[in-house]
């Protein structure tokens, strides 16, 4: 924490050149990994990250620095230090900061530093126990947990002070199978931003999570190479959610927008994508993995409808871009801790649910590709050339989901693909990922429900699709 | 007392054993310019403080940004009760030195002298350079100077202490082309700690004509083909397929490298060496466990020579750690400082005659989800130009290239003598692989 009087006086110091905004970002977070492997535990360890960015802002010029010194000295050092920048005249003056008062979204439940280390031992194993004697060809199992409790206080030159305290916790196993074929390994990480009793709720069986994560392993260790070529695809939601993510989402955030370098740049109103495509990235729902009550630079968390049937409506703001692009913030500037400038980033981003039946979908396929789950991607935002890749897929054969097969990569660009989800199902569900980009790895959700691209380039091993 | 002493001290008292601190300090100083103004200034020092102990015969360990008087007790407290849980069989115990450290140099002086407005000349030169080029080059993006400066200190409770300093530089800069409605972009950059090597137009001419020659290109058809890997590319992949050699991932069964030693795990045409003492900037005398490192062959004419090791997995093989401990996810893991591939006699207009028929991949995306470490397997999306009589011609763009890591090295058929040190340290050439499955139309 830093006194509202030494706050006033880093704020001040760094508006004495000119600058017409300051703010300072305290975090003091504290994270704890456990991995539990081939059933013994190898790493529990705890870090603390402990330290201020101070960032100033003149017209379209940021200035940014962090320290871990966080004596009053070390404090005004920088402040001095980045005012160097600039060479004007003061234009602002901070008299006065106040601290916002709200309700949050997630409250705060048990501390996760309260929860033994044996407490998370024993949860893990629990679900390790599980897949034991699943098969004789899984060589290797992971189980572990992450948690999180990030505190968080931002103090600037609007004379706001806005404090934040939020707690996440994951737990993933990770599978690895082998025979005389190959290799395979599968990954489970569900993760919510609640404490400990969410792990042991009804909303979440380990047990359940363990014994899928090993069967996907085996069905893929036994699976046939994908095929390769131009095909329909249906996307199961949950991680299939990563489409929109890459396909769409990185190329809205302001950063690449107000620049023009992004491929959707200077296009709301237009129509962008399908009729059935309504997209939305909402920060404020509540316990949700990407939620924020208010950003990383103290403004509050929205929910912005990003294309409705099809038309883009709004892109995700931060106020240093806003300004190159004459709009307002709209909360959605992040970053990963003290050691990163705040950019745009995504939070909860999803394609909204439509009339289809899931099941309608795959009847309506006669050949093509089910993608059931996905391990990542990334995209060029400006080109909006996208991949990701498939980590269980199936092919489907006269409306029914046939043989398994691996190794299966989407590629495509954004603005082409988008236009070509024509079936769009009514089972939306979201799942926990990290989102790597310039300012750091941070926590959202991806999600969709079942739907349906008519046509897009699959890579794979398996020849023809046939 | 200094406030290293005072750690050790009651880390003692808490019946900790053996204590370690790993501290890394680091400032930095990067500028960011857009259309001939400069858009953004960054000025950082930070300091990380890894503490380990040995608590009743096993590790635990702890981690700060601040390490200051009042952080102590959280970093012993921390190791205590980390270590409480941990399961494993083999004593822990920490590294009381090697006998002989080999100097390697990785901090210029002359660096600092180099005055910033000189950096910030060349900056707003970089980005002028690539938008005078051509005429179809709309923008010039990420255009910036980040100049890094590193310490990292080990001191244990034997009375080891090492001490390594680093710093370097990079330009790097985005091309952004198009020509009717495609837009097309290129990456490149410097990374060096010597000065003197910085020219500023001919990375200009880099990053602008990678973007124009990409202008234009289509999908090939679908089917397997001859294909010569880039330098860049081939880096990429060596890196990932070296990883299998790690002796934990092998002891665990969840590697492409188990029951390979001593065996072909690559055409005979290639040999990888680690040289961690050679004179690049990622140049490291001692691991992070303190072990002293060593340059050499970990494939030699395709046979796999050694696994690599740090201080617990060569216990548990019964042979000496190859110096190749690194920290990776709150343990100690395997890795390598920097990796050699030894080229070959061919020029790069000499593959492409001996492919004849095929495709030059010049770029592959999609590495952090589309490739299985493990498995080998991999499906990424590529772009390149297609090789036709011999010759390099037309610029192809969204295709996947698949195979298996292990049965593409196998398949190498020449290597190019065009080696050049990639971003993540791996000096590597071109080279011919005599089918992947390539997915287009």
């Amino acid at each position: 924490m830093i006194s509202k009087k030494l706050a006033l006086e880093i704020l001040n110091l760094g508006l004495s050149t000119g600058a017409d905004y300051a703010e300072i970002f305290y975090e003091d977070t504290n994270t704890y990994s456990l991995s539990i492997d081939n059933g013994k535990v190898e790493t529990s360890t705890n870090v603390n990250s402990n330290g201020v960015g101070i960032r100033l802002l003149k017209n379209l010029q940021s200035v940014y620095g962090y320290t871990c010194d966080l004596s009053k000295k070390g404090l005004l050092a920088l402040a001095l230090t980045l005012s160097k920048s600039f060479s004007d005249k003061r234009v602002l003056e901070v008299t006065h900061l106040k601290e916002k008062k709200y309700k949050t979204i997630s409250p705060i439940g048990r501390d996760y530093s309260d929860v033994t280390k044996e407490e998370k031992v024993a949860l893990i194993k629990e679900g390790l126990k599980e897949i034991e004697n699943f098969d004789p060809r899984i060589v290797r199992t992971i189980g572990g947990f992450n948690d999180t409790e990030r505190n968080t206080v931002i103090y600037t030159s609007r004379g706001d002070i806005v404090k934040a305290k939020n707690q996440f916790g994951r737990a993933f196993f990770m599978i690895t199978a082998a025979d005389q074929n190959g290799i395979e390994t599968t990954f489970e990480g569900p993760g919510a931003q609640m404490d400990i009793s969410y792990f042991k709720s009804e909303n979440i069986n380990l047990k359940k999570i363990a014994r899928e994560a090993a069967e996907t392993c085996i069905t893929m260790l036994e699976a046939k190479e994908c095929p390769s070529g131009v095909m329909p695809v249906i996307i199961q939601g949950g991680t299939g959610g990563v489409l929109f993510h890459e396909a769409c989402g990185h190329a809205l955030e302001a950063s690449g927008v107000s620049k023009n370098l992004s491929c959707f740049s200077n296009k709301i109103g237009e129509k962008i994508a399908s009729s059935l495509v309504t997209a939305i990235d909402d920060s404020t729902i509540p316990n949700e993995w990407g939620s924020i009550d208010y950003d990383d630079e103290g403004i509050k968390g929205t929910k912005r409808v990003l294309i409705k049937k099809g038309i883009l409506k709004e892109y995700m703001v931060d106020s240093f871009n806003g300004r190159r692009m004459n709009a307002a913030p709209n909360g959605a500037s992040r970053r990963q801790s003290f050691r990163y400038e705040p950019t745009s980033r995504m939070s909860n981003t999803y394609i909204d649910k439509g009339d289809s039946k899931p099941e309608d979908i795959i009847k309506a396929t006669k050949l093509g590709l089910y993608a059931k789950s996905f391990s990542g991607g990334s995209v060029d935002p400006t080109t909006g050339e996208f991949n990701f890749a498939c980590s269980e897929a199936y092919i489907v054969r006269d409306g029914k989901i046939a043989e398994p097969v691996k190794g299966a990569v989407l590629i495509g660009k954004g603005e082409e693909i988008l236009p070509k989800i024509d079936m769009v199902g009514d089972d939306l569900s979201l799942s926990q990922g990290m989102c790597g980009a310039s300012s750091g790895s941070i926590r959202v959700n991806v999600g969709q429900p079942t739907l349906r691209i008519s046509s897009i380039t699959v890579g794979g091993r398996g020849g023809e699709l046939k | 007392m200094n406030i290293y002493q005072r750690f050790f001290a009651i880390a003692k008292e808490k019946n900790i054993t053996e204590s370690e601190l790993y501290i890394s300090k680091n400032s930095s100083l990067s500028m960011g310019v857009f259309h001939g103004e400069m858009e953004s200034i960054q000025a950082s020092t930070n300091i990380t403080v890894v503490a380990r102990g040995v608590y009743r015969g096993k590790f635990g360990q702890a981690t700060t940004s601040s390490f200051t008087k009042d952080k102590i007790p959280f970093l012993v407290d921390a190791i205590v009760e980390n270590a409480k849980v941990i399961e494993k069989e083999e004593i822990a115990s920490l590294f009381k030195g090697s006998e002989k450290y080999k100097r390697v140099n990785t901090f210029n002086s002359e660096l600092e002298k180099v005055p910033t407005e000189k950096k910030k000349a060349d900056l707003f030169a970089l980005e002028k350079a690539i938008l005078a080029k051509d005429k179809r080059i709309i923008e010039a993006a990420n255009i910036s100077y980040n100049e890094s400066s590193s310490e990292l200190i080990i001191l244990n409770s034997h009375g080891l202490k090492l001490k390594q300093k680093n710093n370097n530089f990079a330009f790097v800069g985005v091309a952004v082309a198009k020509e009717n409605s495609e837009t097309k972009t290129n990456f490149d950059l410097i990374l060096d700690n010597d000065y003197k090597n910085v020219n500023i137009d001919e990375l200009a001419e880099k990053i602008v004509n990678g973007a124009l020659d990409k202008l234009g290109g289509t999908p090939t058809d679908s089917k397997k083909m001859k294909v010569v890997l880039s330098p860049d590319v081939f880096a990429s992949l060596t890196s990932i397929y070296i990883n299998s050699a790690d002796a934990e991932r092998v002891q665990k069964r969840s590697s492409l490298f188990v029951n390979k030693l001593n065996t072909k795990v690559a055409s005979t045409k290639v040999t990888i060496s680690e040289k961690p003492l050679a004179k690049t900037v990622y140049a490291r005398s001692f691991d992070d466990e303190g072990v002293a490192t060593s340059n050499k062959d970990i494939i030699k004419k395709g046979i796999l020579t050694t696994y690599l090791y740090n201080l617990e997995t060569a216990k548990k093989d019964g042979v000496e750690t190859t110096g190749n401990g690194y920290k990776a996810g709150g343990k100690i893991g395997a890795g390598v400082a920097t990796l050699f591939i030894k080229p070959g006699k061919f020029t790069k207009e000499q593959l492409f005659e001996k492919v004849n028929e095929g495709i030059y991949i010049t770029e592959l995306e999609g590495m952090n989800a589309g490739i299985n470490a493990v498995s080998g397997n991999f499906s990424l999306k590529a772009e390149g130009f297609l090789i036709e009589n011999g010759k390099k011609t037309r610029p192809v763009a969204l295709i996947t290239v698949s195979g298996n890591l292990l049965e593409l090295f196998q398949n190498i058929t020449a290597v190019g003598s065009d080696t050049k040190m990639q971003l993540g340290g791996v000096n590597a050439p071109s080279v011919i692989v005599r089918q992947l499955s390539i997915a287009g139309k």
